[in-house]
Order: structure tokens, then sequence, then C-alpha cells
């Protein structure tokens, strides 16, 4: 018999240019199935942190210009990267009541939390008046100095882990 | 497959285009350059890069080599005059770097050859959308203000007929209306470009702008500007003013004028302004227009007038249309009648190597295979040469 050929997903690309992980990103960024709008300000947002860091490239003297990281796909992951928690908490009842058990994660739960704080620290948190891409830049800017209030909350969730050490024993797999 | 869905990239690389046939003589030294590792600076650098800084010293053999611009002359020539897009990336690059092109090239040729006695010849810049337009020119305008000529420039007279936020009926006519915050902005960018005209050329009679203002006779025409600057009121009616004294002495004895208007089929099509009671205003109702309809008539000698039609920014045309025959439509294409036509196509194989190379240069292309062949052969493909789609996807690679 015949085996089914599954059908090709709309995000996939042959393009030399894709990144499964800025796809990914642009799915969660996605509202109403409007992916056209989600790329859009994910392009813009590229374009955006490339200026930000060419302008300072070109005008830096000559010593300088080594440090100065112009690629915003490098400027991503590597922010991606620093916001990914390391440790994350379960909620598991015990005795009718419930506790916050520090646990390890998957790959791709940490992922999916960096990128999820991300993007609900910049909708949420900002003035209404700057747009998304500019909010963005600078979140993605900031992480990648390890400064900024993703960076904090990966913190405050490593923090709260290691305060709530004794309920480890309350997982067991 | 579905390749990267950016509406405007699409629209823009879809259209039909008309390049002309590929020279072959540049092509061997431009592979060469291509495969060439980023260690060797010097040699792709001479590609792509021309030192001779005046577009009156450009030749054939500059085509597809960039030239800069120093930004003392960038802050006085062209305060309004350059696209959005070429500003950011002025701001960005910290130098204002413009290709040599054909059809700025034929344009230069043309302005050096003209008669100043003969009536001014009308230059009609046309092509498809992103192909180059604007900045054209704005290398024709440089290249007239280093020439020592006066430069009228309009840098896009869409912005005229569509979202004025203050419309008043004007005081000089009754049936005509005026932009006041529009004329003044221009006027004040005006003044930025022609200081040293200013003081030199005066008034042929008096003008009286309301019970107790009024310009002599022989004062500077600086002084029409400041009135127009300070009363925005008066704004529109001072624009009419500085055109028609423009026109009226620019005899070949004295100084030389250029008029430079991008999108002039916005004066001959329709607007989105309406009077009080609803109904649209045509664009012969505008002060402005009026004015500027004036200056388009080859009826004076002694200078050139240099215009693109374009369909980005106006209204009511369809997005195909790029011809000046569809865009100015039966009134403008009659009133601009004889003109030169000057097609601007998409970039050939050479100015796409070398715009490339310049963005290679500048750090602009950071992805790591956007250094590759198979990258190039990408972006040469999703922009399909197109100057405007090739930057946009640079923009974001």
């Amino acid at each position: 018999a015949v085996r089914p050929i599954k059908a090709a997903p709309p995000g996939l690309t042959s393009s030399v240019f894709s990144d499964p992980t800025v796809s990914k990103f642009v799915n969660m960024m996605m509202e109403d199935g409007d992916k056209v709008l989600a790329r859009s300000i994910i392009t813009q947002t590229f374009e955006s942190m490339k200026r930000k860091q060419v302008e300072k490239y070109h005008k830096a003297p000559a010593t300088e210009k080594e440090g100065i990281e112009c690629n915003p796909y490098t400027i991503f992951h590597q922010a991606l990267e620093n916001c990914k928690p390391i440790i994350g908490l379960i909620s598991i009842q015990k005795g009718g009541k419930y506790y916050q058990v520090p646990t390890p994660l998957t790959d791709s739960r940490r992922r999916f939390l960096a990128m999820k704080w991300l993007i609900t620290e910049c909708r949420d948190n900002k003035h209404r008046r700057t747009h998304m891409y500019e909010k963005l830049s600078q979140e993605l800017l900031a992480a990648f100095m390890n400064e900024g209030n993703v960076i904090k909350r990966k913190h405050d969730m490593h923090k709260m882990a290691e305060a709530n050490r004794a309920f480890a024993h309350y997982r067991w797999w | 497959m579905a390749l990267t869905r950016l509406n405007r990239i699409v629209q823009l690389s879809h259209t039909v285009s008309l390049t002309r046939p590929l020279h072959g003589s540049g092509c061997g030294l431009q592979l060469g350059a291509a495969t060439q590792t980023e260690a060797p600076m010097e040699s792709p650098r001479a590609v792509f890069r021309t030192s001779e800084s005046e577009p009156a010293s450009h030749g054939e053999q500059h085509i597809g080599q960039f030239y800069t611009i120093p930004p003392s002359q960038v802050k006085t020539i062209f305060p309004h005059g350059l696209p959005y897009r070429f500003q950011q990336q002025i701001k960005t690059f910290n130098e204002a770097c413009l290709m040599v092109r054909k059809p700025a090239l034929e344009l230069i040729g043309y302005l050096k050859k003209a008669d100043p006695t003969h009536p001014s010849v009308r230059y009609v810049l046309y092509g498809e959308r992103g192909t180059g337009k604007s900045l054209s020119l704005c290398q024709a305008l440089h290249h007239c203000s280093l020439q020592d000529w006066l430069i009228l420039h309009v840098p896009d007279a869409h912005l005229w007929v569509k979202n004025c936020k203050e419309l008043m009926a004007s005081s000089y006519h009754r049936a005509r209306f005026d932009q006041p915050i529009e004329a003044s902005v221009w006027l004040k960018n005006f003044r930025v470009t022609n200081e040293r005209f200013l003081k030199q050329i005066k008034t042929s009679q008096k003008y009286v702008w309301s019970k107790r203002e009024f310009t002599d006779e022989g004062r500077p025409l600086g002084e029409i500007v400041d009135q127009g600057v300070t009363r925005v009121k008066n704004a529109s009616d001072a624009v009419g003013v500085v055109l028609k004294e423009l026109k009226a002495q620019a005899r070949p004895g004295s100084y030389r004028l250029v008029v430079g208007v991008d999108g002039v089929n916005a004066l001959w099509g329709r607007t989105t302004l309406r009077k009080e009671d609803r109904s649209l205003i045509d664009p012969s109702e505008l002060t402005l227009v009026h004015n500027l309809r004036k200056m388009m008539k080859n009826d004076w000698c002694g200078g050139a007038v240099i215009a693109t039609v374009t369909q980005t920014g106006s209204v009511f045309t369809p997005s195909s249309a790029y011809l000046p025959q569809e865009l100015l439509g039966k009134e403008g294409f009659d009133f601009l009648d004889p003109f030169l036509p000057v097609l601007v196509p998409a970039y050939s194989e050479k100015e796409f190597e070398s715009s490339y190379q310049y963005y290679r240069d500048r750090r602009w292309i950071q992805h790591h295979t956007g250094h590759t062949e198979e990258g190039k052969k990408e972006l040469l493909f999703l922009s399909n040469r197109n100057p405007a789609a090739l930057e946009r996807l640079c923009a974001f690679l």
C-alpha cells in the first residue's frame, strides 16, 4: 500500500537564510494566525538592532571595532542563551497542599520559557506608544549584555528554586 | 515552498524588469572579485568605489562605482531631498555614497550640453517602483549645485495633495485653498539650500501681505522667504511669489535655475482632500499646486526642469502603472509635452555586484551565508535586481 506523505508546514523554506530558532520565535509572536505581521516585526527588530550596532561600529575607534557584535542573528542567539533558565519550578500536590518543587528542564522547555518571557516582557512592561520592534530590539540588546528585566526574571526563578531546595524530594521522577 | 512572505519585497521583485542588455566586458573582473576572501581588502575596494566626488567628472568608466558626498554638502543641498531610507543609511554608515548609474550620467550630460538661451528642457525620469528615480534626481541636483545653479527641489509633490491637516481658504484668490504647514516647511528648507542667491535676487514689484505688512520693490528675496516662515498664514502666497520672481529673473545672463520635482504626476492627478461640504478638491484649486504648474511650463530659458513620475505615494493610481502616459493622465501629458523621457532600469549585473560588495564592505550583510555564493544567488533571485528590494532584503540579513 502507498504510505501517505505529510504536507509541508507553511514556515519551512529551502532558503539558505532560514533559521529554525527564528521560525519558532515568529510562531510564538504570532497572533490570530498573522504570520506576515509577526515575521515583519522580527525583520524590523533585526534591522533596528543591526542599525544600532553598525552605527556604533562605524563611529568607534579602530581598537574597539573588534569588540562590537553587529550580526543580529548571533546577538539573538546569544541573548536567548542568556535568558534560558537552568532549573525550573513545578507545582506538585502533597498532603492537600501544592508545593513549588525545583526540577531540571528539557532543552525545548528552556527555549520556550526564554522566548515566552521575552515576548510577554515586551508586550506588558514597556511604554505603550513604542513599537514592538523597538521594544524587542532594546530587550534583546540588554539580554545580550546580561542586563534587563528578562535576565532579572531568570535570576528570580533560580533564587526561588534555591530557596525551595528542601522540597526537591517531593519529585518522584 | 513558501519563501519569505514579505509582501512589499514580493511586489517589487515580481514586476517585469526591463534591464538593458548585459555588457559582458566588466563581468570577468567582477567574478574574480566575488570569489576573493575578505583578507585582501584593497582589490575589491577599487572595484566599487571611486575617489571622484564631482558628478561632472564622472564618465562611462565610473558606472557601477560609488562616490561619496561630503557631509557639509549633504546638509546644505539636501535638507529635505533624500528618500527616508537613504537618510537612515547615511546615519548608519556614517557616509553618503551614491552609485553612478547610466540614467543620472545621461541626464548630467544633457544638462552640460544644454544651451542656456533656448527654452528650458523638461526631463522626466520614469521606471518601476524602487529602481532609483529619486536618487538619480538627487544626483543631478548635486551636480547642478556644484556648478552653482539655483536649486528648487520639491522632494515629494504627493505630500501636497494628501493628508493635509490644516487647509484654509486662500486670502489672495477666493476659490483656492492654502496649505500653511507644507508651504512654511518647504520655505525653510529652500532657504537652507540657496542662502547665497536669496541675498542677490531682488523683487521686481511691491507685495502687500496684509493691512500693515508689505514688501517693497527691490528688497532681497530672503525677506519674502522670512515673511512666509514667520507669518505662516501667508506662507503659500510667499511660495507663489518666490516661484514667480525666480522664473521671471532666470535669464541667460544671471543665475541658472533647476527645478527638481519628485512625483510630478501628483500635480495633475486627484487629491484626497475635501472641502467643508465634503466635495473633492481638484489639484488646480490648491495654491501650491497652481504655482508649481506654472513653473513646469517651458516658457522661460536659462535652466532645466527635472521631474520624476512615480506610483509610490500617488493616490488613485494602479500599482502596475509606471509609464509617464499612464501616471500623468491626458491633462498632465499635454502640459508637459514635449519632454525628454529617461528610463531608470533595475541594476545590471555589474551594478548589482558593486552594490553587494559595498554592503559587505560597510558590514551591512551580516548573516554568515550572505557571504557565500549560494547566498548571493539567492539575493539576486529574491530581489530581481531591484535596488529597493535588495536594500530591504539586506536590511535584516
